[in-house]
């Protein structure tokens, strides 16, 4: 009797705590929702006024006039990062089926160069690559932010993938071999089509990185090729107490990452997550 | 038997040839993008840079730029403000997410539904956490001042982001909360690791939950605690956006971390070869982290290979 009641105090105990775990998580950013939804005069009067009737899409609609530079900074960052993705996962799916299965010499000593990449101040690379694309004309075009964000990505990618590569059974290879294709062959009709699940996986992660990417962006844009994360940053300096217009870009800004990050959760929670444990 | 073993040796080279020219486009985009910055940076931090009308120029002066740093009232506080950041942010963020991924490996916890929320804080972009925070953060009408009035913890409403000791923590929570949850999946990839008949021994020898926790679930996640402080000191030297976003350092540069003072004299200040030394002086603290993370993973690799670690 006291062992059952132990335990289901222990049990609601556990449910109390998951409930406050969800309330911290999901609280913050229902909050920037609603407020979204309101109207200026809602949210600066005293007490404040949550009346459900004041809802509004007053806050989109202005957020996407021209001036504000939310529209072109989506499509900037949408280029941007569809392209960076599609390098990175090009580029780095080659990279990592030979780190994984060609036996490359000194192949251990490139993953942890990657993997010591991963780990240094953006900072470093961004004053001389700031000063060479000065040179070059190469600052505030799309290109120059394409090649820039290939530093953090491409590591990224080809660590992921390289994982994936070597969970595939070396029988496959070792078949199509025997039948006489060439290990370009190999890659080719083999490799790739039973890949492309974790290659596409693997550039929405891509994608997640550089359409969340300021640092760089911050430095190597001017006016015409500003990103997303630009564009709330400086809405937000410029027009400070436009409240409800500031989380409306900021939830439209993060919407399309939320729910890609929803969707493949499964990928990142195996892949990437226990990635970094394993290596 | 001869042809069968040439077969075999050329389909190696045939390999090995597709192996190099597989890496040769990632290893070329890698050196541009990264072996030339890093060098290029430490012989920037030797010089004095200045940007005239027909382009850059570099005096060469040796280490001055280091001695000056060394000797810079702002620097040693940024310095010292960014190790107490880092310290604070990984010891809350390590122990929050062992709390939050203990709870997901309950039975009640393991619902996917948890882990959607969890991914929630993570996936958001940092510029737009910052604004999150701020409008939180907000003296006239932020929710945290209805909260805390609200609940008679203060008369007045607080300035959180106007006085100098506060508005660093207050950046800290905005920036802790963002970090759990990556540590919690991290630490709960960790749990699900530990064998479950060490759970099943320990309660066949009496073991209460707590001497549970200490003897098996804590020695299980060795690796992944020490990963996970690691990674999080590495992000927290990084902080930027919430920065820039929340105070630009203000007030009276008290907010200035390693990161932005970096940037700032760099890019605001033009002053490149000091912002380039400064940039140099976390890149070592970084590498000296990442080498703590490399040889954090060494001791699994070793037992793997069957040698004794």
């Amino acid at each position: 009797m006291s062992y059952t009641f132990k335990r289901r105090l222990s049990r609601n105990f556990i449910r109390f705590c998951l409930a406050g775990f969800v309330c911290v998580c999901l609280g913050p950013v229902i909050w920037a929702l609603v407020t979204s939804f309101l109207p200026l005069s809602a949210l600066t009067s005293t007490p404040l006024d949550l009346n459900p009737l004041n809802a509004t899409l007053d806050n989109y609609i202005k957020v996407f006039d021209t001036s504000r530079g939310l529209f072109s900074g989506l499509i900037n960052s949408f280029i941007i990062s569809l392209f960076t993705s599609a390098i990175a996962l090009t580029l780095g799916a080659m990279a990592a089926y030979a780190l994984a299965r060609l036996k490359m010499p000194g192949s251990t000593l490139i993953l942890m160069v990657i993997l010591a990449t991963q780990m240094f101040p953006a900072i470093v690379i961004a004053i001389p690559l700031f000063l060479a694309m000065s040179r070059i004309n190469l600052i505030d075009k799309h290109i120059g932010l394409i090649i820039v964000y290939l530093s953090f990505v491409l590591p990224i990618v080809i660590w992921i993938l390289k994982g994936f590569f070597e969970g595939i059974p070396q029988e496959l290879e070792r078949a199509a071999a025997v039948d006489g294709a060439s290990p370009l062959q190999v890659f080719r009709f083999v490799i790739l089509p039973i890949s492309l699940p974790p290659l596409f996986a693997t550039g929405v992660f891509a994608f997640i990185e550089s359409w969340n990417e300021f640092f760089f962006a911050i430095i190597l844009t001017r006016i015409h090729v500003k990103t997303v994360p630009i564009a709330i940053a400086e809405f937000s300096g410029q027009y400070t107490t436009l409240y409800g217009q500031m989380l409306a870009s900021a939830v439209l800004a993060s919407l399309p990452v939320v729910v890609l990050a929803i969707v493949f959760r499964k990928f990142i929670l195996e892949g990437f997550v226990e990635g970094a444990v394993k290596a | 038997m001869i042809r069968a073993w040439n077969n075999e040796n050329r389909f190696h080279r045939r390999r090995f040839r597709l192996g190099v020219f597989f890496m040769l486009p990632a290893v070329l985009i890698l050196l541009v993008v990264l072996a030339y910055p890093i060098l290029a940076s430490l012989i920037l931090s030797l010089q004095d840079i200045f940007i005239a009308s027909d382009g850059i120029h570099g005096r060469f002066l040796g280490f001055d730029n280091y001695t000056r740093l060394l000797g810079n009232e702002l620097f040693q506080q940024a310095l010292l403000r960014s190790m107490y950041f880092t310290l604070v942010e990984v010891v809350c963020v390590v122990s929050l997410g062992l709390l939050v991924a203990l709870l997901l490996n309950t039975p009640s916890g393991r619902h996917a539904f948890y882990r959607v929320v969890l991914l929630v804080p993570w996936a958001l972009a940092p510029v737009a956490n910052a604004v999150l925070w701020k409008w939180i953060y907000n003296a006239n009408y932020g929710v945290l001042n209805m909260i805390v009035v609200g609940l008679g913890l203060s008369e007045e409403n607080v300035v959180w982001l106007g006085r100098p000791w506060l508005a660093l923590n207050m950046i800290l929570v905005a920036d802790i909360w963002k970090a759990v949850p990556f540590i919690a999946l991290l630490l709960l990839a960790g749990l699900q690791n530990i064998p479950t008949y060490l759970y099943r021994a320990a309660r066949l020898d009496g073991a209460n939950t707590w001497q549970t926790f200490v003897h098996v679930t804590l020695p299980g996640l060795k690796t992944p605690l020490v990963i996970s402080s690691v990674l999080q000191s590495i992000w927290a030297l990084k902080v930027f956006d919430l920065i820039y976003v929340l105070t630009k350092g203000s007030p009276a540069d008290s907010t200035v971390l390693l990161n932005y003072l970096a940037w700032r004299e760099t890019f605001s200040n033009l002053n490149i070869g000091y912002g380039a030394a400064i940039a140099d002086v976390l890149f070592l603290l970084m590498f000296l982290l990442a080498l703590a993370y490399i040889r954090a993973l060494r001791p699994r690799r070793a037992l793997l290979n069957g040698n004794n670690p």
